[in-house]
């Protein structure tokens, strides 16, 4: 569905990708993982247009046997019509629109207003507090709650892959699980995902398979469980011995 | 000084105010989106003037189609302005637009006073304009009614297609957040343009109304309104549309109140009296009256 080859990005004056090559298959969660400042976030900004890479190509297919597009030359807004939704980091909710304006901006470029208002509505049924504050600005939301408003807003472009910065920064633990679940959720619903956490033990439980990213490049990739039980994993994310 | 004078002090502030107001609307919307002065805002003003002079004379148009030309042209040249002078220097630093703003402003104007020279003109408006109509004890001329209900109307116009349209929404999301907007699928190119567009539009049905009230034009007749207008967007709270609003009407009683209610002697510093007024609101509430802190997200 995705495939990165050999993505170079310099930001600034740093090379914050190194060659970075990888893959998802339709249907899959893959965890990305690493430390701070690893190129984790610049991975799911140049997939989503926001940054240029300097070389390398990356391609997208929304489906099986459909054609492949090179992102590499698309602008952000004609890949979030392809088919691929950036959650970004942080959050960030739009403060200056109200709850329910945050859910329907990210059906943007759709124009089906029925089918738009029904998928307001599921997603309220989901989460309900997001019914109960609809008129709210966005800002106004506990931090579980704005997670919540922009997993849904992300959700309202219909992906066909969801790339997810961190959902669980700053939550409490009970309310990570509960994010956890909700993509197990996304995933049962068609929607592949890319996801990128610091926290690697939930995203290795939960992810298909996971790349391990160290300063731009990849060092390690295997399935969850694979990386789960790897020594150097545990020592360098697992906060093991 | 009797009841009635004053009415008619707060009557002319009203009308003054209403075209403060629709110039101040456009420096507010296109620094609410691009973190853009737009110096350049007050010239489109004196093209929207000279619109109408040409549709009046020129075509001999009916008042209606000669508003509409006046939206569309100063629609048109916000466009051009945005596309040709600002959105090569996205991203640059603030100064940069700054700069780009006053290169525009002096071309236009020089432009102009090449074009139809420094020469003020007068242009004859239908008789019906000029009629005098009583309201309230007053006899009010058909153009100040008009000047204010057309304000009004698109002030109200303006605030319902921001907070209900699509479009509305994408670009509060825009003047937000560049990238997640982005990652909404939404072209900020096109909101940005959208933004000049109509800040531009009510600037130029402004320079309209101006012109219309006091039959008498020139080139660098946008130069001294714009600058107000500026003062009222700062006051009112820059970015903010009900507080450019409020600005332009605030800024224009006072400053015909100050004129009408001092002894003459102090009328000649009308312009001193509006830009210490600006200072001091400024002192007091650095981000104006309805602006939030104008620190830009990351």
């Amino acid at each position: 569905m995705l495939r990165l080859e050999d993505v170079h990005v310099r930001r600034g004056g740093t090379h914050a990708l190194r060659g970075v090559s990888l893959e998802i298959e339709e249907g899959e969660i893959v965890a990305l993982i690493g430390a701070n400042g690893a190129g984790k976030t610049t991975t799911l900004a140049t997939i989503s247009g926001l940054l240029r890479p300097q070389s390398g190509r990356i391609l997208f297919a929304p489906g099986r046997g459909e054609p492949e597009r090179d992102l590499t030359k698309m602008r952000a807004e004609d890949i979030v019509a392809a088919g691929i939704s950036h959650c970004p980091e942080g959050r960030q909710v739009f403060a200056n629109l109200s709850v329910t304006e945050n859910l329907r901006i990210g059906a943007y470029l759709r124009n089906d207003k029925a089918a738009i208002e029904k998928d307001v509505a599921d997603i309220q049924a989901q989460f309900p507090i997001l019914r109960s504050r609809a008129q709210l600005p966005g800002d106004r939301l506990s931090g579980g709650e704005q997670m919540m408003l922009v997993i849904g807003r992300a959700l309202m472009s219909k992906p066909r892959l969801l790339l997810l910065d961190e959902p669980s920064l700053g939550l409490a633990p009970q309310l990570v699980e509960q994010i956890f679940d909700i993509l197990a959720e996304i995933r049962r619903q068609g929607v592949t995902v890319l996801l990128v956490e610091q926290n690697a033990s939930m995203a290795l439980e939960l992810g298909d398979r996971a790349y391990v990213l160290e300063a731009g490049s990849l060092v390690l990739h295997g399935s969850g469980r694979e990386l789960a039980g790897n020594p150097d994993i545990q020592r360098a994310y697992l906060g093991g011995a | 000084m009797n009841g009635a004078y004053l009415l008619s002090q707060v009557a002319n502030g009203l009308i003054l105010g209403s075209m403060y107001a629709l110039i101040a609307i456009g420096f507010s919307m296109i620094y609410g989106i691009v973190r853009l002065i737009n110096f350049a805002h007050g010239d489109i003003f004196t093209i929207g003037a000279f619109a109408t002079l040409a549709s009046i004379a020129v075509i001999q148009a009916p008042f209606p189609v000669v508003l509409a030309i006046v939206l569309v042209v100063g629609a048109a040249v916000g466009l051009l302005i945005e596309r040709a002078a600002f959105r090569p220097m996205r991203g640059a630093p603030q100064v940069t637009g700054f700069i780009a703003s006053l290169a525009v402003s002096i071309i236009i104007e020089n432009l102009a006073v090449l074009t139809v020279s420094a020469q003020p003109r007068t242009f004859a408006v239908p008789a019906y304009l000029n009629r005098l109509i009583p309201l309230g004890g007053l006899n009010v001329r058909m153009i100040d009614i008009a000047i204010v209900l057309l304000a009004i109307i698109l002030m109200i116009a303006l605030v319902l297609f921001v907070r209900f349209t699509k479009i509305g929404v994408a670009m509060r999301a825009t003047a937000e957040n560049y990238d997640v907007a982005r990652l909404m699928g939404i072209n900020i190119n096109r909101m940005i343009g959208i933004a000049f567009a109509i800040g531009s539009a009510l600037a130029a049905v402004a320079g309209l109304m101006w012109g219309t009230k006091y039959g008498q034009i020139s080139p660098l007749m946008g130069v001294l309104p714009g600058l107000k207008a500026f003062v009222a967007a700062v006051i009112g709270g820059v970015g903010s549309i009900t507080g450019a609003v409020l600005g332009g009407y605030v800024l224009g009683m006072a400053e015909v109140l100050f004129v009408g209610l001092l002894p003459p002697e102090y009328s000649g510093y009308r312009n001193a009296f509006v830009f210490g007024a600006l200072i001091l609101v400024l002192l007091v509430m650095p981000n104006g009256i309805l602006g939030r802190s104008t620190e830009q997200r990351a």
